[in-house]
């Protein structure tokens, strides 16, 4: 519907600006070709010849356009060539005056933007399948959008700056990745981006602006209630806001989030690694310890939103934190060793007590000053644990040469964030489990072994699969008056004396219970969601095998069943289950 | 091994081969051309026909449907050989022969197929 309306505009504007060059022409044309006819032409065999209406209409045609093929049927008159000279300077200027126009239309920034809008709202119309709308294709959006396209998910971007939408459309992703220079806080072009299509799984908004975030968040809700809203918040007021408007509703606090990485990683030492590894980043090993210190002092630069966050994630692991910040902090804050009013400097750092200090947090909103304070804290103390925050996805050459043992960059953790919430929500619960219980360190070494046994230096794929008739026509239909384990369903369907290599990290059951890594006799139900890990190779086997009969019998029992009604009779007849 | 694909495998490669055997030569001559070579022909894509029922798969369906097509130009050029020498008593004349060899002809191209299908099919699942 809301591509009509906008055709309707674009014929409106180009009828438009039409008129007057096209009136002129009909103008123009008209009366040349009737003085054409009326002036007396050439005597032949002692006749006066006139042109004929045709004739001068196809002089008139070459003439106009500069073309110039000659004097038809018979050489003009002088009368004629008098006229025609006439005709020819004022119809090539009308033809000028036709074209100049169609270019002016051309630029018309109106008619290029309601162009741009229908072809959109076209792209988007032809996606099959499901998709997701990004509004803000910033340092976060990009991050999303390339993250997306390797796990070959559509995604709609709408931006309200437009060499956004030019970079866009310069990228090669390997699915199709629609952009609009539009206002995304504007309703009409929420439902171009397909808003109200049941294809559509979230919406996800991360622009600059923390209000137009929220704008959207509410309008999403309205124009379909089905829809996630995932957006990207580091005030609290907002979230309070958000968090009412109903619905699935996720916010992501970049600082939050990190804060917490933190914390699991000082309780884990595999986690952080793990943690990266899943989420796809080539640059972390698997098995790559960091070992933030457990006890001792943490200095804390720049007490904003991240420093906040921080210092009570190492509070709650029981670590002492000083701070030094140019404002003065809150006098209700607890658990501070110490406070230096002031910028980060050799001094204030001294002050703080780096020298005993184990481990130091920069924090502030200038990239300069952040790696500033790293070299500044190092040459005083070399054995310091350095996290640093690195603003602008543009430094991230002078970040890494700095070798910090942490870098946290909000955009890029908010962008991971909300890649592993659309990708694989149930990994939530997965760490969760790891956390609350320090016992559990042993399983995920367990895990990571395994991971790094089986899967190596190849991709990994962590995904979630569904078990419904769609997707697993044959497991389900054997489902429904009969359980399988999920120890079988893992075999390889070439040789079931081999595993596939692919682990189920968390099987979530229609009745919500969670089991985190569950064991190869847990039996999968109907509508389970489970989250698998490992290598696409084996997810393609996987999905072979709950999507065949006669694979999912043969990993069940061992035993081929028969296929042919002539091998069924003979199975049958010798007494046996299959062959 | 799974006994089935050996039995499966065997009638169907034996279909396309006897089928060959048939087609093989000169086409209008009729002494290149055996009548128990033919019947031979039928019989065993009988059997693979029957084989093929009852597979739930697509690859099952894609095959049975080949075989079908095999009997049926086969049927038709049993028919048209039995009317010629015993109903209408013209004889194998070249033209005769012609038609009967290339409905055989037809259904070898429907067994390459069905053999196609079950090569890949194999390889396939050996991935």
């Amino acid at each position: 519907m809301a591509a009509s309306v906008d055709l309707s505009r674009v014929t409106f504007i180009v009828l438009r600006e039409m008129r007057k060059p096209i009136l002129a022409i009909i103008i123009v044309y008209s009366l040349s070709i009737a003085g054409m006819i009326i002036m007396p032409g050439p005597v032949v065999n002692g006749e006066i010849q006139y042109l004929s209406i045709f004739h001068a209409f196809y002089f008139m045609t070459y003439t106009a356009t500069t073309t110039g093929f000659g004097e038809i049927p018979f050489p003009f008159s002088n009368a004629q060539r008098s006229w025609a000279i006439i005709c020819l300077y004022i119809s090539v200027i009308t033809w000028f005056y036709a074209i100049g126009s169609i270019i002016r239309l051309i630029q018309n920034p109106y008619l290029s933007k309601a162009l741009a809008e229908h072809e959109f709202s076209n792209k988007v119309e032809r996606i099959s399948g499901e998709f997701i709308i990004i509004c803000g294709f910033g340092d976060t959006g990009s991050v999303l959008a390339r993250g997306l396209s390797d796990a070959r998910l559509t995604a709609v971007v709408i931006d309200s700056n437009e060499e956004r939408i030019k970079a866009l459309k310069l990228r090669d992703y390997k699915v199709p990745m629609p952009g609009l220079f539009a206002d995304a806080s504007v309703p009409k072009h929420l439902i171009e981006a397909g808003i109200r299509r049941a294809d559509c799984k979230a919406i996800v908004s991360v622009t600059s602006n923390e209000e137009t975030n929220l704008k959207i968040s509410a309008l999403a809700r309205i124009l379909n209630p089905n829809i996630d809203v995932i957006t990207k918040s580091k005030v609290e007021i907002w979230e309070e806001t958000l968090a009412t408007i109903g619905g699935k509703v996720h916010i992501i606090d970049p600082f939050k989030t990190y804060a917490q990485l933190l914390a699991s990683s000082i309780e884990q030492r595999y986690f952080h690694s793990f943690n990266n590894w899943l989420v796809g980043d080539k640059s972390t090993e698997l098995k790559q310890p960091l070992c933030p210190p457990k006890d001792g002092l943490w200095i804390i630069c720049g007490f904003g939103r991240m420093g906040q966050e921080i210092k009570r994630a190492l509070n709650k692991q029981g670590l002492k934190t000083a701070i030094i910040d140019p404002k003065p902090i809150s006098p209700d804050e607890d658990n501070v060793e110490t406070f230096v009013l002031g910028l980060t400097t050799a001094r204030t750092l001294k002050l703080a007590g780096i020298e005993q200090a184990v481990g130091i947090v920069t924090g502030t909103d200038d990239d300069g000053q952040n790696v500033g304070i790293l070299l500044n804290a190092r040459s005083i103390n070399p054995h310091l644990f350095t996290v640093v925050r690195q603003n602008s996805h543009e430094n991230a050459a002078a970040f890494k040469a700095a070798k910090a043992d942490m870098i946290m960059q909000p955009s890029l953790v908010a962008a991971r964030r909300i890649m592993l919430l659309l990708k694989a929500p149930l990994l939530k619960p997965f760490f969760k489990y790891f956390v609350v219980n320090q016992d559990r360190a042993h399983e995920m070494n367990d895990v990571i072994s395994w991971v790094q046994e089986s899967i190596g230096d190849k991709v990994p794929l962590l995904t979630s699969f569904h078990v419904t008739q769609k997707n697993a026509k044959a497991l389900a239909d054997f489902l429904e008056n009969d359980s399988f384990q999920l120890g079988d369903l893992l075999k390889d369907p070439r040789d079931r004396t081999q595993l596939l290599d692919l682990v189920v990290l968390v099987a979530k059951s229609a009745g919500e219970s969670v089991e985190v890594l569950p064991g190869s006799n847990y039996s999968v139900k109907i509508n389970d969601q489970l989250l698998l890990c490992g290598t696409d190779f084996s997810y393609r086997l996987f999905r072979a095998t709950v999507n065949n009969e006669y694979k999912l019998y043969h990993v069940r029992t061992g035993l081929r069943q028969p296929r042919s009604y002539f091998m069924q009779w003979y199975v049958r007849k010798m007494g046996r289950e299959g062959l | 091994m799974n006994l089935e694909k050996v039995i499966f495998g065997f009638f169907i490669v034996l279909a396309m081969t006897l089928n060959f055997g048939f087609f093989l030569g000169e086409i209008s001559n009729p002494a290149h051309h055996n009548v128990n070579e033919l019947f031979a022909v039928v019989v065993v894509n009988f059997i693979a026909t029957g084989l093929k029922l009852g597979d739930r798969s697509q690859v099952g369906a894609v095959l049975l449907s080949t075989s079908l097509v095999a009997d049926l130009q086969l049927i038709v050029a049993v028919f048209y050989w039995t009317s010629a020498v015993h109903i209408n008593m013209v004889g194998l004349t070249p033209d005769v022969m012609t038609s009967i060899v290339a409905l055989s002809g037809g259904a070898l191209l429907a067994n390459v197929v069905s053999v196609v299908i079950l090569v890949v099919d194999t390889l396939m699942s050996r991935l």
